[in-house]
């Protein structure tokens, strides 16, 4: 981790310190497996709906029937092109929801540490009480009451249980930074708290802070998926993986590739997103 | 299309009751043919052949249960409600395999020229599991308590309208004479609803519930599982298992799961498409034509369906066949947009109705509603073939630019069922006169379920003019013009009829496939292991 002694200087050695610390990563080799499979599963998602030999919803023959890669679905669609259009949602809705989380939790976190005192007490034990929810239940208690909801709904719900867990790592790191010489020096000079913490705190919390987003992806895949297969997709009909699953978990002898398909999708995802963070953790580590 | 055919019908209903002793001993005196298979209410059967042998415990398990089941014979709402109570209680007629009335408790139901005074002759020999014989002054007391105008129970909509309480009278204890205020030729249809189902002096005790049928209760826990025995002194012929247990599941998923893990023998409503997975585990499947239906309905006083083009616009849209074969698996028939495909009078010269986009479009932009957006509730407590239907039904309309968004609720019977503008709903199988008053009349002339808010006097009028005429021949001229307006201006959109699928384990034996309801009318007294 750079540790710049001024202002000025910390901020032209902060704009080289990401690059250093991704060379760093790419020297472990879990790192480059799961950022591997994490790239394949994403241009997957983005590429295959454009290949797919059926539609979304297209209709490919009997329900369960053996035709194609991996045979239909409940319902006669084919499995092979309704995993290639699931992968989308899924993907686009985890990445937001830990974009958001990872956010609303680094500026909980960071704003604790660094204001100290009663400011951090309180901060922190309101965020422990968000803690003592598991994850998936805030989300299944909202989605139950809502009549229909959309997307932005699910991120914000998987959004709102990552920010806690966020915010506890976030602070962590933040307060061995905030009493460092660099930071003291900058608040010494008259710099805003805001610009403090911009400039000179965040950029120094850059390592875990990667390796948390990697484990927070990891998660919201898990729960998204988890979702769907329990019924709370936002589009009933729609090539969700998790609500895949879902819909044909009865014809899993008859017709296994329908479930199996989707788990592997997901479970290669989430492997190698979890690859790539344990990767970034030891990296953050030896950069130490 | 599945009905009766006209040769199945050489006698009139009121001969069939006539000789109704006749036709229950021959019915009910066979276990060997039952075991053999059944009649010709459809596919499968049940079990192998050979003697049944008496003895044992069966475990049933349902669907839909939960912390609302019952045991009260007036009220069942679940698949496990229903079973339960045709096992434990008896109405006065009843509903056999073809969808023909029987005699049950009654041994006639006969009525005068004019479809107004109707005797009802009870079964003599038939007790309650107290010991108790089963009297006219029951009956009375069973029907007023289900058709009390104030409160109408299930059965009791179109009953207490139509029932004179004050001319009505029991005759002695075998016979009770019902008046009515109106002539209604099809009373006996009313009274073999297995939601009227008699009771000692017509009050329900929850703590001991009695009742007449070939299972008395032992125990029952709402939502978990419920326990009857054999009852040694039943009138028809005793059942053959020892002990009938039905058990709540909470879904499909853990019910199939059971019956392949033997803990349970049989299942109603299998999922369709789980008829190989039951087959290749050894199990049995029983196949009935039916005349269930899942329909989509339109509200006709609401945009845009309160527009006629749109709602025949909508219906040029389904793929019906194709909705059969990928949601249902083939295990059904075409609907025609009619409902009652099992009643005699069942239109079925009306031309099939087919998928036709450029005539739904061509309806659709003389309506003004070109790229018409609409939003379609359905959910899982519709039944398993709800949600795919409407997936599927959403994915033809593109073809005419029709934007029609799916929206699951969770559940969907709440306060606002029937409230809905495009949604779906299930129908079990019923003759066109009480479907036609309970599905499309208004609330306040026994219309319990309009989904459609349909309100069309030409088509009522038709009804209950159909309803009073005892001339079954200008009955039936009369209910196909009713459903033809239906046919033509309906907010119902009915693509086909489900056949009933049940599953059975290897070891059970004497389950006849039925028309009516699931596994031979839950008739587990015909049943051995």
């Amino acid at each position: 981790m750079s540790h710049p002694s001024t202002g000025a200087p910390a901020a032209a050695e902060t704009a080289s310190a990401p690059e250093s610390f991704f060379r760093r990563a790419l020297r472990q080799k879990r790192f480059v497996f799961g950022l591997t499979g994490t790239v394949l599963v994403v241009l997957f998602a983005i590429v295959a709906p454009f290949l797919s030999p059926y539609g979304e919803k297209e209709t490919a023959g009997p329900p369960y029937a053996k035709d194609g890669l991996f045979g239909t679905d409940y319902i006669g669609q084919d499995v092979l092109s309704r995993v290639m259009h699931g992968g989308q949602e899924v993907l686009v809705i985890s990445v937001l929801a830990t974009l958001v989380g990872m956010v609303v939790g680094i500026l909980i976190g960071v704003v604790a540490a660094y204001a100290g005192g009663w400011w951090d007490e309180i901060i922190m034990r309101l965020n422990d009480v968000l803690l003592a929810f598991p994850q998936i239940l805030l989300s299944l208690v909202v989605l139950t009451a809502l009549r229909n909801p959309s997307d932005w709904v699910i991120i914000l719900l998987v959004a709102a249980g990552h920010a806690p867990r966020v915010a506890r790592v976030a602070r962590g790191v933040a307060l061995g930074i905030v009493s460092r010489d660099f930071v003291v020096a900058a608040e010494a000079l008259g710099e805003k708290r805001s610009r403090v913490i911009v400039a000179e705190v965040l950029p120094n919390m850059t390592g875990p802070l990667l390796a948390e987003a990697g484990l927070r992806l990891t998660y919201s895949i898990g729960i998204v998926a988890a979702l769907g297969f329990l019924g709370f997709a936002a589009d009933p009909g729609a090539a969700n993986w998790g609500q895949m699953m879902n819909e044909n978990r009865l014809g899993l002898q008859t017709q296994p590739w329908a479930v199996l398909a989707p788990v592997l999708v997901i479970a290669i995802f989430t492997i190698a997103t979890n690859l790539m963070a344990d990767g970034l953790a030891q990296a953050s580590q030896k950069g130490d | 299309m599945n009905q009766n055919s006209p040769s199945s019908w050489k006698m009139s209903r009121r001969q069939v009751l006539r000789y109704s002793g006749i036709s229950a001993v021959a019915i009910g005196g066979s276990s060997f043919l039952a075991a053999c298979g059944g009649d010709d209410g459809g596919g499968g059967g049940g079990g192998g052949g050979g003697q049944q042998s008496s003895g044992g415990q069966l475990i049933h398990g349902a669907t839909g249960g939960g912390a609302k089941d019952t045991l009260d014979p007036h009220q069942p709402v679940t698949a496990a409600d229903i079973a339960r109570c045709l096992n434990l209680y008896e109405p006065l007629l009843i509903w056999d395999n073809n969808y023909a009335l029987q005699p049950a408790l009654a041994e006639s139901v006969e009525a005068s020229k004019d479809a107004i005074t109707w005797t009802v002759k009870m079964r003599a020999g038939a007790t309650f599991h107290n010991g108790a014989p089963v009297t006219a002054e029951d009956a009375w007391l069973s029907i007023r308590r289900v058709a009390d105008p104030k409160a109408p129970l299930s059965a009791g909509g179109q009953l207490s309208q139509i029932i004179d309480f004050e001319s009505s009278k029991v005759v002695d204890d075998t016979t009770l004479q019902i008046v009515l205020n109106t002539p209604y030729a099809i009373l006996d249809s009313l009274l073999a609803e297995y939601t009227l189902g008699i009771i000692p002096g017509g009050k329900f005790d929850p703590s001991a519930p009695v009742g007449t049928a070939a299972f008395a209760y032992k125990s029952f826990e709402a939502g978990k599982t419920s326990t009857f025995t054999k009852y040694a002194d039943y009138w028809g012929d005793a059942a053959f298992l020892d002990e009938l247990v039905i058990q709540d599941f909470a879904d499909d998923n853990a019910k199939v799961n059971a019956l392949q893990a033997q803990q349970i023998q049989t299942l109603d409503n299998l999922p369709y498409n789980l008829v190989d997975t039951i087959k290749g585990a050894g199990g049995g499947v029983l196949t009935a034509e039916g005349g269930q239906w899942v329909p989509f309905t339109m509200r006709v006083d609401q945009a845009p369906f309160n527009d006629v083009k749109v709602r025949q616009a909508m219906r040029l849209l389904v793929d019906r066949q194709a909705m059969i074969d990928q949601t249902l698996s083939g295990y059904g028939s075409l609907g025609n947009d009619m409902y009652a495909p099992l009643d005699v009078a069942y239109a079925s010269d009306l031309p099939q109705r087919e998928q036709d986009i450029d005539q739904a479009k061509s309806l659709l932009a003389s309506a003004g509603v070109d790229g018409l957006q609409v939003e379609l509730f359905t959910g899982d407590d519709i039944g398993s073939v709800a949600v795919p239907a409407a997936n599927l039904f959403a994915e033809q309309a593109k073809a005419a630019g029709v934007d029609i968004k799916v929206t699951k609720k969770t559940p969907f019977y709440d306060d606002d069922y029937l409230s809905y503008t495009f949604a779906q709903d299930f129908w079990n199988t019923r003759n066109y006169i009480p479907q036609a008053v309970v599905g499309t009349f208004p609330p306040a002339q026994g219309g319990t379920y309009n989904e459609t808010h349909w309100d069309n006097a030409d088509h009522r009028d038709l009804v209950n003019a159909a309803a009073k005429e005892v001339d079954e021949t200008k009955r039936a001229t009369l209910l196909h013009d009713a459903q033809e307006i239906e046919y033509n201006e309906g907010g119902l959109i009915i693509w086909g009829f489900r056949q009933q699928v049940d599953g059975y384990a290897a070891n059970v034996q004497g389950l006849e496939p039925s028309k009516y309801l699931p596994l031979g009318n839950y008739k587990f007294s015909k049943v051995s292991l």
